[in-house]
């Protein structure tokens, strides 16, 4: 198929899918520059010079991604009718490599949220059903971009994980959610929500696309202050002998970690099931299996909602209407500045966002701080210790090694890759998750992340792969797939595709 | 009604003044004695640098609103910051002259506040992890310290911290508010002392010495009087000899509650509202009441501190350190680097222009400030030539040639120049022109009226070499002969006979003085000598020969 056939399909299929609300901005079936980038990309094939493994295809991004030729809103009021002046970095490599913008992905607003309900711009539907036909959660917050994958809108998302909002959504999605390691990928542009942690990942249907455009973008930005350096990225590598990965895949087999702290009695037994299914699989392939601890486990989810809503209270401080964004009708009448400030950003801020600001504004105050926002950051640096304690691989950035018997003992005993579920359960009802009635409190929404957010506090890279939930392989596509997480140690990215290409759809 | 006569009333009036002034004084010393008087400084001063602190975009403090604004600097979502290496330059050398000890790992941290003029709702601050901890500055009697603090004076600093400015924002009532990002994110540091310092005249004399230091290492380039330099002040009062205060400030315990006066934009105000503010503090404690810990106001020209906020109304500044930016690494080698390059600071300067170049330290003190020591490159250019010039001459007048510069380029050339309102400008008057203006004097060429008509005419703009203006003017002295002397005096004795009969009947040698006004004016311009010239009138009028 001619790749200017193929964006006639994903944008007939955007079109098509509209009441599952997965763009904010979709491309326009008669109008705009897809046509003339699909065609032009197509001559360049037949003359052999495509310029990447994605040129001409479609890349849907995140609308916290700035794009200077569509708006940005952030799936918030205060952004609605904002445009950057700027692409963001990871914009302008991929229309380099020859990728066309597929327009932009609904969200949770500012990317507060696991199931893409708190939009300004409506939630986002699963396409997948539950019992009697009702909407599933989409998972949030990259909710829009997953969907938008699962029902070929597009060729691949990118979106950002802060948490798990990569990976949530393409588990619940039965898509693959890459989220890499933290710094390898440019977040000049992307819109923070909690920078520490925000990482920007990949959705696609296979991991071979997944790792295409991750090879385009793991390049060192000095725009973006926390991107690795060159120095550092060849420290990494040569401390992982990432070239040399086929033979460490070959030479001897694999040693596959399973976090006895993820099994818990949440776990839903269809997860439960594809996670036996894949360490099965790989167990049969000659890798070893073996349990391993991660005693932080427990408190990083709460670590993590302080430390998140801390730096989003932060981040978000920037939304006063003054100089962009939307400002509240009323609010230039003769009054106070601080009248002007709490009008707007009253007006502008949805629900989940003001309760994430309300909470991190206090974890950060001077009454607070020692108790909750310190005290996080401590449980943050032993979850990182636990990782390392558990990895074969030493961390290539870790400035010294603080327990060298521990390190000796992971030297010898230590996995390679992590293996657990993505999330404890299958993707709820979306009239579940928003009616009232059921005394849900808002924090039963948190426990989602619970896998997740290990990997993100201690900036691992991970992938989340759609896996049968049945012991017998083969059965129908799309029926009980559920999220299998791989999480690598720092750096060792190839790794976690490789596993996760193992692992997909088995 | 009795009617007084005016010049009366203006005695009584003065005399009342005098006397108020006199009971004030004694009220202060009185209460100096019972009071001690404890003060902190916090000093803002916006760094010479190319860039702003986290972005490329350039300093500019006098260009027009919103030309020189970054996407980080309007807090663009998605843009970040980028720390520009170069502004911690002048940050360091400035540290170095404070005395500090450089922090090998500093980090930002982020000072939350809602207002127009922060675009980001924060500001960029070190607060948990500053660059720069425990300097000290060494102040002496002539910086101006009170009495009291005696020849010397050390005030300890605790740190140094690199920060970002805010926007300019200005009010137009009753709904509008013009802002200017240009100043945005313009580098600063803040420099706090400890709480050390314990008469008014000191902080003034602290705050106007920091800021000679900064000029003298180029880490500032505005002052004060610019806006380059901010100024706010913690005071608290508590009886002499009295440990018992439960209040602590940065580790010194047993201090009373302190207020804090915000911005203080000049020296005086510095001086004044701490004078205002202890004594409000004073009557607040004699009359039994309490002092509440708040922030408060100075306006110029006022006699009161005003309150700002209290205790309820403080900001909770949430700080948190900034994700986005690395820490700070400052190694050992830019240290030496820039400690060996540092140019010499005031008091060394001082030291200089006092022992070498024989001035008194009233001059020297001004040589050093005025103009960011423009001047005394200047001055010090006039001396070198000078010396060239006057190798011939005796050692005593060689010796005494810094001084004598030291007066035209002080006091003559400066007269001019306020006279004119002009600002400074080394190239008005060459230094080669003063030297060979000098040089002439010293060798009695011309005479000491004749030298500063001179220096009015190029001062003016007579761009003519000296000598040939001199010669052109026919301003060279050429001695008139004793014979002619005679001729002018015994003229001038001829038509006033009357003042000649009270000179020498009364003795009022005074009006001397006058008959050589007389002379000089009726004698060839620039020729007649004033000593020679009183030397014959006495011999004339009082028979007295030399």
């Amino acid at each position: 198929m001619s790749l200017l056939l193929e964006a006639e399909r994903y944008v007939a299929n955007q079109s098509s899918n509209r009441m599952l609300n997965a763009f904010i901005t979709p491309l326009c079936r008669h109008s705009g520059r897809w046509h003339d980038q699909a065609k032009d990309a197509d001559i360049r094939g037949k003359q052999g010079k495509l310029r990447s493994r994605l040129d001409g295809r479609f890349i849907a991004f995140k609308d916290n991604i700035c794009t200077r030729d569509f708006p940005t809103t952030c799936a918030s009021k205060s952004l609605d009718t904002f445009t950057s002046p700027f692409n963001a970095t990871v914009v302008q490599q991929l229309e380099d490599a020859g990728a066309i913008v597929a327009g932009k992905t609904n969200l949770d607003e500012f990317g507060m949220g696991s199931h893409s309900i708190y939009s300004s711009f409506g939630h986002v539907m699963n396409t997948r059903r539950g019992d009697d036909s009702k909407f599933l959660s989409a998972g949030g917050s990259s909710g829009g971009n997953a969907v938008a994958v699962a029902t070929d809108q597009c060729y691949a998302a990118l979106g950002t994980d802060t948490g798990g909002s990569i990976r949530l959504p393409a588990a619940y999605t039965g898509t693959v959610g890459f989220k890499p390691s933290y710094g390898l990928l440019s977040r000049w542009g992307v819109i923070a929500y909690a920078n520490s942690l925000d990482t920007v990942g990949i959705l696609a249907k296979r991991v071979s696309v997944a790792r295409d455009v991750f090879d385009v973008l793991n390049k060192h930005d000095p725009r973006d202050p926390t991107s690795i350096s060159p120095s550092s990225r060849s420290r990494i590598s040569s401390k992982l002998n990432l070239p040399q990965l086929t033979s460490r895949l070959t030479s001897r087999p694999l040693r596959i970690g399973i976090p006895l702290e993820y099994n818990i009695s949440e776990l839903a037994p269809s997860v439960r099931q594809a996670w036996c299914h894949s360490l099965e699989y790989l167990r049969q392939q000659g890798h070893t299996i073996q349990p391993v601890s991660l005693p932080m486990t427990k408190l990083a989810l709460s670590a993590y909602y302080v430390l998140a809503p801390a730096e989003a209270s932060s981040n978000l401080a920037k939304y006063d209407g003054v100089r962009y964004g939307t400002r509240s009708d009323d609010s230039t009448e003769n009054q106070s500045e601080t009248y002007l400030y709490a009008k707007t950003r009253g007006a502008g801020f949805g629900p989940e966002v003001k309760r994430r600001i309300m909470l991190g504004a206090f974890s950060l105050s001077a009454q607070a701080i020692d108790n909750y926002f310190i005290q996080a950051q401590r449980i943050r640096r032993l979850v990182r210790h636990d990782f390392d304690a558990a990895f074969q691989a030493e961390h290539p950035l870790a400035a010294e090694i603080r327990n060298v018997e521990l390190r000796q003992q992971a030297k010898q005993t230590g996995i390679d890759v992590l293996i657990s579920p993505t999330a404890p359960t299958p993707p709820p009802t979306i009239s579940d998750i928003t009616d009232t009635s059921t005394k849900r409190s808002n924090l039963d929404a948190y426990i989602n992340d619970v896998f997740t957010v290990p990997a993100s506090l201690a900036g691992l890279p991970a992938i989340s792969v759609p896996v049968s939930g049945k012991d017998n392989a083969g059965n129908q596509e799309g029926d009980i797939l559920a999220g299998i997480q791989v999480i690598g140690q720092y750096g060792d990215d190839e790794l976690v595709l490789k596993v996760g290409e193992l692992l997909e759809r088995r | 009604q009795e009617r007084i006569p005016i010049r009366k009333q203006l005695k009584q009036e003065a005399k009342a003044i005098k006397s108020r002034k006199r009971e004030r004084r004694e009220q202060e010393e009185a209460s100096r004695h019972k009071w001690e008087l404890t003060v902190g400084v916090e000093i803002h001063a916006q760094l010479n640098t190319e860039t702003k602190l986290f972005s490329r975009a350039p300093t500019s403090p006098s260009e027009l609103p919103n030309t020189n604004v970054a996407l980080f600097d309007l807090a663009f979502p998605g843009s970040q910051p980028e720390f520009q290496v170069a502004t911690l330059l002048p940050a360091l050398r400035a540290a170095i002259a404070l005395n500090c000890d450089i922090q090998p790992v500093s980090r930002f941290d982020r000072k939350h506040y809602f207002y127009q003029d922060q675009p980001s709702g924060y500001q960029i601050t070190q607060y948990y992890e500053p660059f720069a901890r425990n300097g000290y500055l060494d102040l002496f009697r002539h910086d101006g310290i009170a009495p009291e603090d005696g020849d010397r004076v050390r005030i300890g600093i605790k740190q140094i911290q690199l920060e970002q400015d805010t926007a300019k924002s200005q009010e137009y009532p009753p709904s509008m508010q013009l802002l200017d990002f240009n100043r945005v994110s313009h580098p600063l540091i803040e420099i706090i002392t400890m709480p050390e310092i314990h008469t008014p005249a000191t902080a003034a004399a602290f705050v106007r010495k920091v800021q000679a230091i900064l000029q003298s290492c180029s880490a500032v380039t505005t002052g004060m009087e610019a806006g380059g330099l901010r100024a706010d002040i913690n005071v608290s009062v508590r009886l002499r000899g009295d440990g018992s205060g439960t209040h602590q400030y940065s580790g010194i315990g047993g201090l009373g509650q302190r207020t804090e006066i915000k911005n203080l934009s000049s020296f005086k105000a510095v001086e004044d509202a701490i004078i205002a503010e202890k004594n409000r503090q004073i009557a607040v404690l004699e009359s039994g009441g309490v002092v509440e810990g708040e922030t408060r106001g100075w306006t110029i020209g006022s006699t009161e501190t005003r309150k700002l906020r209290g205790k309820e109304g403080e900001v909770d500044y949430r700080y948190m350190p900034d994700p986005d930016i690395p820490p700070l690494l400052i190694g050992k080698d830019i240290i030496s680097a820039l400690s060996n390059t540092l140019p010499a600071g005031p008091d060394a300067l001082i030291d200089m222009l006092v022992g070498q170049y024989g001035l008194a330290i009233e001059d020297a003190k001004p040589l050093v400030e005025l103009e960011d020591g423009a001047r005394l490159e200047y001055y010090q250019d006039v001396v070198d030539i000078l010396r060239n010039l006057q190798q011939d001459l005796d050692s005593k007048t060689q010796a005494g040639l810094g001084r004598v510069a030291g007066n035209w380029v002080l006091h003559e050339l400066g007269g001019l120049l306020s006279k004119a309102g002009l600002a400074w400008d080394a190239e008005r008057v060459t230094a080669e022109s003063l030297a060979a203006l000098i040089d002439q004097l010293q060798r009695k060429r011309i005479t000491g009226a004749t030298a500063k008509k001179v220096l009015a005419m190029l001062f003016d703009g007579d761009r003519r070499p000296v000598a040939q203006l001199l010669e052109e003017e026919n301003l060279i002295l050429r001695p008139l002969s004793r014979e002619e002397y005679i001729a002018l005096a015994s003229a001038a004795i001829e038509l006033n006979p009357q003042m000649v009969e009270q000179i020498r009947s009364k003795n009022q040698l005074g009006k001397l003085g006058w008959f050589v006004g007389q002379m000089m004016r009726m004698g060839e311009k620039g020729r007649v000598e004033a000593q020679k010239a009183d030397a014959i009138l006495r011999e004339l009028i009082l028979g007295l020969s030399q």
